[in-house]
């Protein structure tokens, strides 16, 4: 009786086993790689990878991570160069595991290409870069200059005063106001470690500090919404500018409310969809080492660098646009 | 004939008969050498974690504290070689002995202040992942190491993967100890009856001593193999792999309680849970409402893990059972005389 429910078992598994396959055959096929799941961030970039897709009528597959396993970035990959795919376009979490399995996929003959995150150099071809320090230091101090009418004092809270990237953007910032902006004045930088409840302290001592402040430059995050909480609390929305780099997301409010005049950061979905481009012609030979542009369809003509392609101007979110975007 | 059937090790042989061949039939490139060789590589950690965490549930305890081990070896070892330029043989070793102290620190909680496993355990899990993240403050992590270690990770020997040589001896030396010595018999009765094995003579705090310090030692061997897999040491290595590896050995019929069980069940749980994660992530084509079955694969592996492991156990609870009724037929229509 148990063999007969064994074979019955068999038979049905047999009855599954003869289902048709929908196989793309001779397509490229593109593996995308999440840093995480579930994070809006990266379900932006991967519409923009989609678009890509269709756009080239190429074979995409995204996956990433759902948990803090270091390893699994690395099994994703190794899966994927069994697969055979063409492309691998990946956000590195851990940017020295990662390099190994990337490096495999190289040598299986397979292009590689990162984004957001970059692994070793030798371990892809092209990164694609969402933004240099010129390009986000120009843009912050640019925006809070419009916003001041180029002159007036203005002041920084940054993350933390040993952070290497805040410091190159902090100075960039420096350089452009002496130069374009004579009558604005830097009067302080003060740290907030990364922490919105810090930042929401400095900027209420800067605004009692400096009543004549009329901006303050968030460079890191967490200080957008924690400086904008204390332009608010101290009733100066609109006559203290704020300005930052940070997710529309964790903004939205101070936006809406005209406590935050401007937000600033790169498009994920043009840097989804730029990867994906640029890993598609690396199989195609529209791309090699040495390329001083990269024509990434409806992006456009854009810079390379070296071995990194410059996603171009990052994007300000205002009262206007920010709804437009939901990461 | 029957007898096979009924027992555990028989249902899980086809659980996972059932699901090479529903992987073959619905996945891509399932059954190539390419990803043979992946399913393996991919789980040996979770398979020495597995192996040795079967001495330590037979004899009655468990051992959390296995997978922040992992990560605590992984640490001392990138240090002893990057920091110290120790060569990585050396550091392999010293990472093995800090993973043995560690269990030896958990068994000694147990045995001499007689506190529950579960609870000594659990605080060594949040210690050893505690101290490893302090010797790196969060953040740093090692990597850089030499080709010919980063092999035992990536290589191949006689076409299987290096480590998978290292997994089938240490199962095998494992299999003997549990299935062929005394040793065995009196983990076995530790597990069954601790106060009986200590009125019968048994020495307890020896035998136990030696399962947690083997689960530590495996657990500072797997960090080692898991770092040459990735090229970098990190103090998140091993996250949540104990419960993968409890998991393994509950579904091979290893009785949480203790006292029953075999290495051969634990590693056919340890297989059929290998086997479904990478199984899930070969189904990339399908769509279901629109949606493409390979971006949800990997989040529905978590359900299926816990289906699996409840229905292959009330498999085999049910066929228990109906022998055990049967049987019992039997003797009510024959009553034995007296």
């Amino acid at each position: 009786m148990t063999i007969r429910k064994a074979l019955l078992f068999t038979a049905a598994l047999l009855a599954i086993a003869s289902c048709k396959k929908t196989e793309d055959a001779g397509k490229t096929t593109v593996g995308f790689l999440l840093k995480s799941k579930g994070n809006q961030y990266f379900v932006t970039c991967e519409n923009g990878a989609r678009a890509a897709a269709t756009e080239l009528d190429i074979d995409l597959r995204v996956d990433g991570p759902i948990n803090a396993d270091p390893a699994k970035q690395n099994e994703i990959v190794e899966n994927w160069i069994t697969d055979g795919v063409n492309v691998i376009v990946a956000a590195c979490e851990n940017k020295d595991s990662i390099s190994t399995a990337l490096r495999k996929a190289q040598e299986a003959g397979i292009k590689v290409v990162t984004y957001d995150a970059d692994a070793q150099a030798d371990a892809r071809s092209f990164f694609a870069n969402q933004a240099t320090a010129q390009g986000i230091g120009e843009k912050l101090i640019d925006t809070a200059a419009e916003l001041m009418g180029s002159e007036g004092e203005f002041a920084i809270v940054t993350g933390t005063l040993t952070s290497a990237n805040l410091n190159e953007w902090i100075a960039v910032i420096k350089a452009r106001q002496a130069e374009k902006y004579p009558n604005m004045k830097l009067v302080d930088v003060r740290p907030c470690d990364d922490q919105k409840d810090k930042a929401q302290q400095e900027a209420t001592n800067l605004l009692s500090a400096h009543p004549n402040l009329k901006a303050i430059v968030a460079v890191c995050s967490p200080a957008v919404p924690g400086s904008a909480e204390a332009v608010k609390q101290a009733g100066k929305s609109g006559a203290v500018k704020v300005v930052g780099l940070g997710l529309p997301s964790e903004n939205r409010a101070y936006v809406k409310e005209g406590v935050t005049q401007a937000v600033i950061l790169w498009n994920p979905e043009d840097l989804g969809y730029l990867a994906v481009h640029a890993g598609v012609a690396l199989t195609k030979g529209d791309l090699s080492k040495g390329a001083k542009t990269f024509k990434s369809g409806k992006l456009g003509e854009l810079k390379v660098e070296g071995d990194s392609i410059i996603l171009g101007e990052p994007v300000v979110f205002t009262k206007e646009n920010i709804d437009n975007f939901d990461f | 004939m029957r007898n096979l059937f009924a027992r555990h090790e028989s249902v899980l042989a086809l659980v996972i008969v059932a699901e090479v061949i529903l992987f073959q039939a619905l996945g891509r490139n399932f059954l190539t050498g390419g990803n043979v060789s992946n399913i393996f590589r991919h789980s040996v950690e979770i398979g020495l974690l597995a192996l040795v965490m079967t001495p330590v549930i037979l004899s009655g305890g468990i051992d959390l504290s296995v997978g922040s081990m992992m990560g605590l070896c992984a640490v001392v070892f990138g240090i002893l070689v990057k920091s110290c330029g120790l060569d990585p043989l050396s550091a392999s070793c010293i990472a093995v002995c800090v993973g043995a102290l560690g269990g030896a620190l958990n068994a000694g909680l147990i045995h001499r202040f007689n506190m529950p496993p579960l609870i000594v355990t659990l605080g060594t899990f949040s210690l050893f992942r505690g101290l490893a993240e302090a010797l790196t403050k969060g953040s740093e992590s090692y990597s850089g190491f030499s080709e010919g270690f980063l092999a035992l990770g990536n290589s191949d020997i006689a076409g299987v993967p290096t480590q998978i040589w290292i997994l089938a001896a240490l199962g095998f030396a494992v299999w003997f100890l549990v299935h062929r010595t005394t040793f065995g018999r009196m983990l076995r009765a530790i597990g069954y009856a601790p106060e009986g094995a200590r009125y019968a003579g048994l020495p307890v705090g020896r035998t136990l001593g030696t399962a947690y310090v083997l689960a530590g030692a495996a657990a500072g061997l797997a960090a080692v193999i898991l770092v040459a897999r990735l090229g970098e040491a990190r103090a998140n290595a091993g996250t949540g792999y104990e419960l993968l590896a409890i998991t393994a050995v509950v579904l091979g019929g290893v009785s949480i309680f203790g006292g029953s069980g075999n290495i051969l069940g634990a590693a056919l749980g340890w297989l059929a849970l290998a086997i479904l994660n990478n199984g899930l992530t070969r189904i990339s084509d399908y769509e279901i409402m629109g949606e493409k079955i390979s971006s949800v694969a990997r989040e529905i592996s978590g359900m299926l893990t816990g289906i699996l492991l409840l229905t292959a156990l009330a498999i085999s609870a049910a066929t228990k059972t109906l022998a055990l009724r049967r049987a019992g037929k039997q003797t009510m229509a024959k009553p034995t005389p007296s």
